[in-house]
């Protein structure tokens, strides 16, 4: 009775040999009759069993094949994948110059248009129709003793045609004075189109006691001025300077939060 | 000035001149064409295409003392002041 249950569970994966001596030690045992049709029911099971080792070994054959190729088919998606990555982690890093190339080339943004040189003074010509009106503002720091104004109010430009304009500084006190000076341009987007071809900003300018100097400002506005779309409503520009008192180590403060 | 509160907004970035900065005139050299240009602004309303003729004057005589370094004045946008243009007709536009 024991012997067919030590032979079941060794049935899954004996070899034949194996199989059929145990068969011969249930023949010699005095089962008889059950012992044979257990024989037989081993016989039978052997069959299935064999059919079904063939079909686990054949299963398993397709299982490892289907298992490799699912494997390869993985590696190959995982490495689709990290590629993908690493190309979006490219293009974000690339992204930065690309970005400030096109603002470049189409002006949006606020950003310089590149091409200021003397050839397009050269060249350019006046756009008649479209009059603006430049106004002048001179402001100086709290602590900056000269008298700084503009001589004229407001001056009429056209676009393309480069202009003259002319600031007066007095120093009242009786020790020299060295200002430096910077601009504004409002509106903002006007200022793109706002070039200065020769002025007094940015460098130190130094007055002696009593002294009142004239400063001009050459200038001329863009002609692309009278094509852009958003200037259209735009007939007055104020330019603005301000003076400060140059003290040794200090550099210009710029107006504003852009501290460039 | 840009206003102080807008943080998110474009700042204006002030250039530096194409040709740098103007030395100051301490003596007085190029006063009088200053004077000049500053009386025809004002007759005329504050016309610059009116004054040129006088800008040009003016920026002539600081080359002349030293305050401004030479360069033709085509490239400084006098190219109409400067070649008699070939036509009568042409005589208000640039060629």
């Amino acid at each position: 009775m024991l012997l067919p249950l030590l032979v079941r569970p060794s049935l899954c994966y004996p070899p034949a040999s194996l199989l059929l001596t145990q068969c011969v030690r249930t023949l010699r045992c005095d089962a008889g009759r059950t012992l044979h049709s257990q024989t037989e029911h081993f016989l039978r099971r052997r069959l299935p069993l064999r059919f079904q080792s063939r079909g686990t070994k054949s299963r398993s054959r397709t299982t490892r094949g289907q298992e490799e190729d699912w494997k390869t088919r993985n590696k190959t998606a995982l490495t689709y994948i990290a590629a993908a990555g690493v190309g979006m982690i490219g293009l974000s890093y690339a992204a930065v110059p690309l970005y400030r190339l096109y603002c470049q080339a189409s002006g949006l943004g606020g950003t310089a248009v590149a091409g200021h040189d003397t050839d397009l003074v050269e060249s350019m010509k006046p756009v008649k129709e479209r009059v603006l009106k430049i106004t002048f503002n001179a402001d100086t720091h709290a602590s900056m003793q000269w008298n700084f104004r503009p001589q004229q109010t407001e001056i009429f430009v056209v676009p393309g045609e480069t202009a003259l304009a002319f600031y007066r500084a007095k120093n009242p006190t009786d020790k020299p004075i060295i200002g430096i000076s910077t601009y504004n341009v409002v509106p903002f987007e006007a200022g793109q189109y706002f070039n200065k071809i020769q002025c007094f900003c940015f460098e130190e300018q130094r007055l002696n006691p009593h002294e009142e100097v004239d400063m001009p400002v050459f200038f001329y506005i863009d002609p692309e001025f009278d094509e852009d779309p958003r200037m259209a409503r735009v007939n007055t520009i104020t330019l603005s300077y301000t003076f400060f008192e140059a003290k040794e180590g200090q550099s210009v403060p710029l107006p504003g939060y852009s501290y460039n | 000035m840009s206003t102080a509160m807008n943080f998110g907004s474009k700042t204006f970035k002030p250039r530096p001149p194409d040709k740098g900065s103007f030395p100051l005139d301490h003596f007085g050299e190029c006063k009088d064409f200053k004077e000049k240009f500053m009386k025809c602004l004002r007759d005329n309303s504050f016309d610059n295409s009116q004054c040129r003729l006088q800008s040009k004057d003016y920026l002539e005589c600081r080359m002349e003392h030293q305050l401004m370094a030479k360069e033709p004045l085509e490239k400084l946008g006098f190219r109409d002041l400067v070649d008699p243009p070939p036509s009568q007709a042409d005589n208000n536009t640039k060629p």
